[in-house]
């Protein structure tokens, strides 16, 4: 979680780190597509995993992203 | 031998909307067009359809060829996600069309926006291995948008039209690297069209797969090639186009895995990627065609008279990419430019929101196979003498039977 809010402010520098919540989407955080993609694709980088596309259908909120992110950390 | 791209030409039809119009007019936040890098979109007319697109993209070229190198096309291929027949090709009314040799194979290809480059490179392979010294394949990438107010922020990134490429042993405009490549496929619904009346999209998904599968095709192509790096093999870069934004991501997605400090990426993307963006963002999305659209764009914009090795990136939704490349030189640059392909697109017809709201009413159905149906040019003659800048174009008339008809207007 720490590595995925880290990389939501960066690409949303103008938020309130305290809007970074479990419950909360990235879309209504004002994230667009490309900003979105940013996020995933740089907090996948930073963690070193790979996770394959199909596995992002059940993700609804911050919070299902990280479980997803962290049940592929080794 | 050299092999590649001996002609390009592109057809985008003859109106487009301004991007800021139509965001105002669907009450979208005009801020977003920042992110798209769009200024506006091709749109098709009623009697405007793959068929037409295509041959409107072709004539220019075949007219330039004499009458053995027409009769040495041994090969058409359509590549669209717009059929017209779950069985006859748009290839077939093409060939009749462009009035092409009897001893020609004729075929459709579809991978959603990757299908051209699969057929160019097919092409190639088939040129390239001698079977038939001499011989030209002719690649057209042709589609029409089905876009409207539920595609969202999409609606002013997807254009209309066809590109179509002239591939021989003579490439005057791409030498293609023949064995540097790398391909990634793998099957996910990011976007699709399941009926001849819309389109669905799963925008992030499409957007992950798009950057997912630069990375690995990139990847299967620095295993081919030795000492490939992303950041300093290629003088440009020319990729397929969604709306310039992704493009934007995903060149600082490869920066950033290159290892690139982050103050360089902005000056790269405008030296090496920026060029290939300008005619896409008078156009929209020309789904296969897109990353040639780009080409044209780059050859248009760039300096290449010292010659230059440009990477291509291929993406079609489903999915199927491609990374691979080839050289460009003055001569590209002269080949590309005497299509006139900036002044036609700046000639297009400019809509109102309220033309435009009615023209996606009066084509909804070009798509839709009709047993018997008339089109008419009607009110949008105007729109076409506009347009066509004194040659002639291909319009389609209706439908007899099933039996599609055209006339050269």
């Amino acid at each position: 979680m720490a590595a995925l809010r880290r990389r939501v402010l960066e690409v949303l520098p103008d938020l309130d780190p305290a809007q970074v919540t479990d419950g909360s989407s990235l879309k209504e955080l004002g994230a667009n597509s490309v900003d979105r993609a940013d996020v995933v694709t740089m907090t996948m980088d930073d963690l070193g995993i790979s996770v394959p596309v199909r596995e992002f259908h059940d993700v609804r909120d911050i919070g299902s992203l990280a479980r997803l992110l962290r049940g592929h950390l080794g | 031998m050299d092999v590649g791209i001996e002609s390009l030409n592109v057809y985008a039809g003859l109106a487009r909307i301004g991007v800021r119009e139509l965001l105002a007019g669907r009450g979208l936040d005009p801020d977003r067009q920042a992110n798209l890098l769009m200024t506006s979109r091709s749109v098709g007319l009623p009697f405007e359809d793959p068929v037409t697109n295509a041959v409107n993209a072709a004539a220019p070229i075949l007219a330039g060829l004499d009458p053995t190198d027409r009769a040495a096309i041994e090969l058409l291929v359509t590549s669209t996600e717009s059929g017209v027949d779950l069985s006859k090709s748009v290839a077939s009314y093409v060939h009749d069309h462009l009035g092409l040799g009897r001893a020609c194979r004729v075929l459709e290809v579809k991978q959603a926006c990757y299908a051209a480059t699969g057929a160019v490179q097919l092409a190639a392979g088939y040129l390239a291995s001698g079977v038939s010294p001499g011989a030209k394949a002719l690649v057209i990438a042709t589609d029409v948008a089905l876009v409207d107010a539920r595609a969202g922020f999409a609606e002013p990134a997807t254009g209309h039209g066809a590109v179509a490429l002239l591939v021989s042993d003579r490439p005057r405009v791409l030498t293609l690297d023949l064995g540097a490549f790398g391909c990634h496929s793998y099957e996910t619904l990011d976007s699709a069209r399941p009926s001849p009346r819309f389109d669905i999209a799963d925008v992030d998904r499409s957007l992950f797969t798009y950057l997912d599968c630069l990375t690995s095709s990139f990847a299967g192509y620095r295993d081919r090639v030795d000492g490939a790096d992303f950041v300093t093999t290629f003088d440009q870069l020319a990729m397929h186009t969604p709306f310039a934004g992704l493009v934007r991501a995903a060149h600082r997605k490869m920066l950033r895995e290159a290892g690139t400090s982050v103050d360089l990426v902005a000056a790269d993307f405008e030296r090496r990627v920026a060029p290939s963006l300008r005619l896409p963002a008078m156009v929209g999305n020309l789904c296969s065609g897109s990353v040639y659209l780009a080409l044209a764009s780059m050859l248009t914009h760039a300096d290449v008279s010292a010659g230059a090795r440009v990477g291509l990136y291929a993406y079609g939704s489903g999915c199927s990419a491609e990374f691979f490349s080839g050289l460009v030189d003055a001569g590209s640059a002269r080949a590309v430019q005497a299509m006139g392909i900036p002044a036609y697109l700046a000639g297009r017809y400019e809509l109102t929101f309220a033309e435009y709201t009615q023209l996606l009413a009066d084509t909804a159905d070009v798509l839709v196979p009709a047993e018997h149906r008339t089109v008419e040019l009607g009110g949008y003659r105007k729109i076409l003498e506009r347009g066509r800048a004194g040659r002639p174009l291909l319009a389609h008339t209706g439908a007899k039977d099933y039996h599609r008809r055209y006339e050269w207007v």
